[in-house]
């Protein structure tokens, strides 16, 4: 899979990685305080702010496996610059990325229109949530709250990830440094797919 | 003795950590995390040398996650019968739900210190190289990540400068949360932007030093395994057995 | 039989998203231990024709290639990926985007393991490198704790490890002070001299080099060859003269301005005043505090102690576009809303912004982009201007603009503050001269008394701007 990724492309996922993994330590630390008052939910909303690098990377780069490389990498260099949460990042890492790469794959690789991005914001959302149910043991909990818990996550998902992967990558997109990347590339042929 | 942990195959390690976390959440007992959350702070104690000052700073936001889980636990816990032990503002709380909300705050906090346990005595560089010695992890999505690591300084001050900037030019720094993710975006394109930029430059430049991505032969830094790692691999699984079976028993 | 290290015939290069070649019809050869340097104007595709001799390109970017490239003799599609370049070494221009490893031994260990080379003979190489380069005591050192200068040396010797055929240099000096890159030249003339490697440089200001080149190749905007012949030592950039235009009524006063952060003294106690219309340049070694002083000048840091009164400050990043916050210029420049449409509209004229008032503010050149920002600040009642290091990694067009630019605003009432360590450009624009060390102000002096106290300027890390009897002559 890795044989036609150029090296560019890899390096770029990294360093995304890295830009999401500062603003991520931004917000973590808030949560954190509302995660006593409010519990788990705290951190439901800001799920969003995971899933979009898959969504950006992928929207950019158009190659399969774009989504689950970049979240796991994002997840790995999460670990190695001191994410307290550490090595299970890197499973959750790539569980939220197959959630989106699988959304992406769905369509064939072939649509990176908004509502494709938002289909694998909320991928990640629910793969994610599968594994946290599992992991965290929402089982313990009333159907209703998780139910509650869900929602917020697709949302986030959906909005924070899809709408805001695309506003990102088409902003980018604008200033001109994605030269020779995909996007780039294809930007005039999708737009209405 | 001290050093047992730290000297532990990253790779191996990062294995048996996995391995313990899936393991554990099958347990809702209260007693199984609680078990593993003490012997870990035991073996961290006795095998490694950590700086505990940094490590309380860093447990303090799990224990306050931890409390949150309890406490949502006990209001909006599962209905799965049991007695009622007390009664709270019309929220009767069964010995069930209890027991449920005690598990799932002591399983914050035994993965906390899991997690913590890796953080504190692996070398960030070593892992890397380990994952991609001994899981064969591609090269060149081991030297991606290694690359990113490496910018982390460079993109935080870039980070700060650009927030600079800004401000001079009128931008205030938002009170609440959604708005300040809605004006992160300001800051992010120069920074993907520059991201851009310097992924090209520092691929050009490996590429240039005869990286090609495929496996290699010989390493200058082999991350080897050693007895240590059957060793501690066999300390892990005994503490886990005992946490569950201990758990089980207690229980 | 010798053959040629590199041979191209009739080359042309066109990026996949162009309509226009890149390069076109370039021919020339190049034979072992020649020095050779290839020189144009910013874009004229330099770099381009540097990545197809060691390979980067086409690959890396899909472009099609018409004519001949022959590498040591064959062709340059017959090289499997990564086999050129254990013959052909490449240092970049960027020393901070150059590395992938922590220490200087790991990166070199990396450029080994990426050779294959046995386990057992690794130790040795890295060794004698550090040896060959001088750099044995930096062997542990963390890369991102050096500075610029000691990076490029640190990429130098990567590539050396290789024990390649020919260096190829990618602009080494561009994000160098001259100081620095004065003393890089001399190093990596030492090193020429010992292993009689082949070089192959790009550059575009040459007068750092001195006489390190035999041979220059030049090709033009377009991307053409247009002249290839023996290579002479480089005047430095000739400024046009300039009049003093500052009148007399302060725009800066700064007393007594102290900064402290974390508990460190940044900035010692210092005064100074600036009138209008007014270019001061502000000069020193590296962390000597001259961004501290411009950033406390501007607000962005809180002065810990003193007072600074001033018509308004406005600052322009080395990367203008750290600034930019709209998807237009126009809006750019409008975004604060302190000027009404008429003087907006005034400003873009004068700042030449009218053509590309609806272009994307990061998809302009960089002297553009520079306007852009200054064009926001003024519109932003900002007249007192602190610029960082503008001089950095631009051309002789771009010096020339930049001087047009600061020289037409100072007319107009504004102010300058210029962070540079280019002291041909300083002493061409400056009316005074700011110099700082250890976070102390020596002193603010007029221009004309600093650039021939070479004792002064050598303290701060300065080199004595060449050509400065022209200086000495129109001042006095």
């Amino acid at each position: 899979m890795l044989k036609s990724w150029k090296l560019k492309e890899v390096v770029l996922m990294s360093l995304f990685a890295v830009v999401f993994g500062i603003v991520y330590l931004l917000f973590v630390h808030a949560a954190n305080i509302w995660a006593a008052v409010i519990g788990p939910l705290a951190y439901e909303w800001m799920f969003g702010i995971w899933f979009i690098v898959s969504i950006i990377c992928m929207y950019i780069i158009r190659k399969p496996g774009a989504a689950f490389l970049s979240e796991t990498m994002a997840a790995a260099i999460e670990v190695l610059i001191g994410n307290a949460v550490g090595p299970r990042l890197i499973l959750t890492g790539v569980v939220q990325g197959l959630g989106a790469e699988a959304a992406f794959a769905l369509t064939g690789y072939k649509h990176f229109n908004i509502l494709v991005l938002m289909l694998a914001g909320i991928g990640s959302a629910v793969f994610s949530f599968i594994y946290g149910y599992f992991v965290s043991g929402y089982a313990a909990l009333d159907p209703s709250f998780v139910a509650l818990m869900f929602t917020i996550r697709v949302l986030s998902g959906a909005i924070i990830a899809g709408i805001g992967g695309k506003y990102i990558g088409d902003a980018l997109l604008a200033t001109g440094s994605l030269r020779g990347y995909a996007i780039a590339r294809t930007k005039k042929g999708d737009m209405n797919a | 003795m001290r050093n047992l942990l730290h000297n532990m195959n990253p790779s191996v390690k990062f294995i048996a950590v996995t391995i313990s976390m899936l393991t554990i959440a099958f347990f809702f007992n209260p007693w199984t995390p609680l078990l593993f959350f003490v012997s870990i702070l035991l073996l961290q104690l006795t095998m490694s040398h950590i700086n505990w000052k940094l490590w309380l700073l860093f447990m303090l936001p799990f224990s306050i996650g931890a409390f949150g889980y309890l406490w949502t636990t006990v209001v909006f816990g599962a209905d799965t019968g049991g007695t009622i032990i007390w009664s709270f503002a019309g929220i009767n709380v069964t010995d069930e739900q209890w027991a449920h909300a005690l598990s799932l705050s002591f399983r914050v906090m035994a993965f906390s210190s899991l997690s913590l346990m890796f953080a504190f005595t692996t070398d960030p560089v070593k892992f890397i190289l380990s994952l991609m010695q001994q899981l064969k992890l591609s090269p060149k999505l081991a030297y991606g990540v290694m690359v990113g690591y490496q910018f982390l300084p460079v993109m935080k001050d870039e980070f700060t400068q650009i927030q600079q900037a800004q401000r001079l030019r009128g931008v205030e720094v938002e009170k609440r949360s959604w708005q300040r993710i809605v004006s992160m975006r300001r800051v992010l394109i120069p920074m993907l932007a520059g991201a851009v930029r310097k992924a090209e430059r520092s691929a050009f430049a490996m590429e240039a030093r005869g990286f090609t991505g495929e496996p290699r032969n010989a390493y200058y830094r082999p991350i080897l395994l050693s007895r240590t790692d059957v060793l501690m691999s066999g300390v892990f699984l005994i503490i886990l057995l005992t946490s569950c079976f201990g758990g089980i028993w207690l229980n | 039989m010798l053959k040629e290290t590199f041979s191209l015939n009739h080359l042309s290069f066109r990026f996949p998203d162009d309509q226009k070649a890149t390069l076109k019809g370039i021919s020339f050869s190049i034979s072992k231990g020649e020095k050779v340097v290839i020189s144009g104007p910013s874009g004229c595709g330099k770099s381009t024709l540097l990545y197809l001799l060691n390979r980067l390109y086409p690959d890396n970017c899909d472009g099609s290639v018409d004519g001949e490239v022959l590498l040591f003799g064959k062709p340059a599609t017959d090289y499997a990926p990564g086999e050129i370049n254990h013959r052909v070494a490449t240092v970049f221009q960027d020393p901070d985007s150059q590395f992938c490893m922590p220490t200087v031994e790991d990166e070199l260990a990396f450029t080994l393991e990426n050779l294959q080379i046995p386990f057992d003979k690794m130790e040795a190489r890295i060794t004698a490198v550090l040896e060959l380069t001088g750099l044995t005591h930096l062997r542990h050192t963390i890369i991102q704790s050096l500075s610029g200068g000691t990076k490029q040396r640190v990429a130098t010797a990567c590539a050396l490890i290789m024990e390649p055929e020919v260096l190829l240099l990618d602009e080494p000096l561009s994000h160098l002070d001259p100081y620095t890159a004065k003393q890089f030249v001399e190093w990596l003339t030492d090193l020429q001299l010992k292993t009689q490697l082949t070089i192959v440089a790009v550059e575009h200001r040459l007068d750092s080099w001195g006489k390190f080149f035999e041979r220059e190749i030049q090709l033009d905007e377009n991307g053409c060859l247009v002249n290839d012949h023996l290579f002479s030592p480089k005047q430095p950039i000739l400024f046009p003269e300039r009049s003093i235009s500052l009148q007399p009524k302060t725009a800066l006063q700064v007393e007594n301005l102290s900064v402290t952060i974390k508990n460190k003294q940044l900035l010692t106690p210092l005064s100074f005043s600036v009138c209008r219309g007014e270019i001061v340049v502000v000069a020193g070694p590296n962390g000597s505090g001259k961004s501290t002083l411009v950033k406390s000048l501007c607000d962005i840091y809180k002065p810990t102690t003193g007072t600074i009164q001033s018509d308004g400050t406005g600052y322009v990043p080395q990367s203008p576009e750290y600034l930019f916050l709209t998807q237009t210029v126009q809006k750019e420049v409008a975004y604060s809303g302190s000027s009404n449409p008429t003087d907006i509209a005034s400003l873009m004229t004068r700042l030449r912004l009218d053509e590309i008032c609806e272009d994307h503010p990061f998809a302009i050149s960089h002297g553009q982009k520079r306007r852009v920002a200054i064009a926001a600040m003024l519109a932003d009642k900002r007249p007192v201007l602190l610029m960082d290091e503008p001089t950095s990694g631009q051309d002789k067009a771009a010096l020339l603009e930049l001087f047009e630019l600061i020289d037409q605003r100072s007319k107009e009432g504004t102010t300058f503050l210029i962070v540079t360590h280019d002291m041909e450009f300083a002493a061409s624009i400056a009316d005074s001269v700011l110099l700082i060390k250890d976070g102390e102000l020596t002193g603010k002096f007029d221009a004309k008394d600093v650039w021939n106290n070479e004792e002064l300027l050598e303290s701060h890390h300065l080199l004595t701007p060449k050509g400065v009897d022209r200086f000495a002559e129109s001042f006095a």
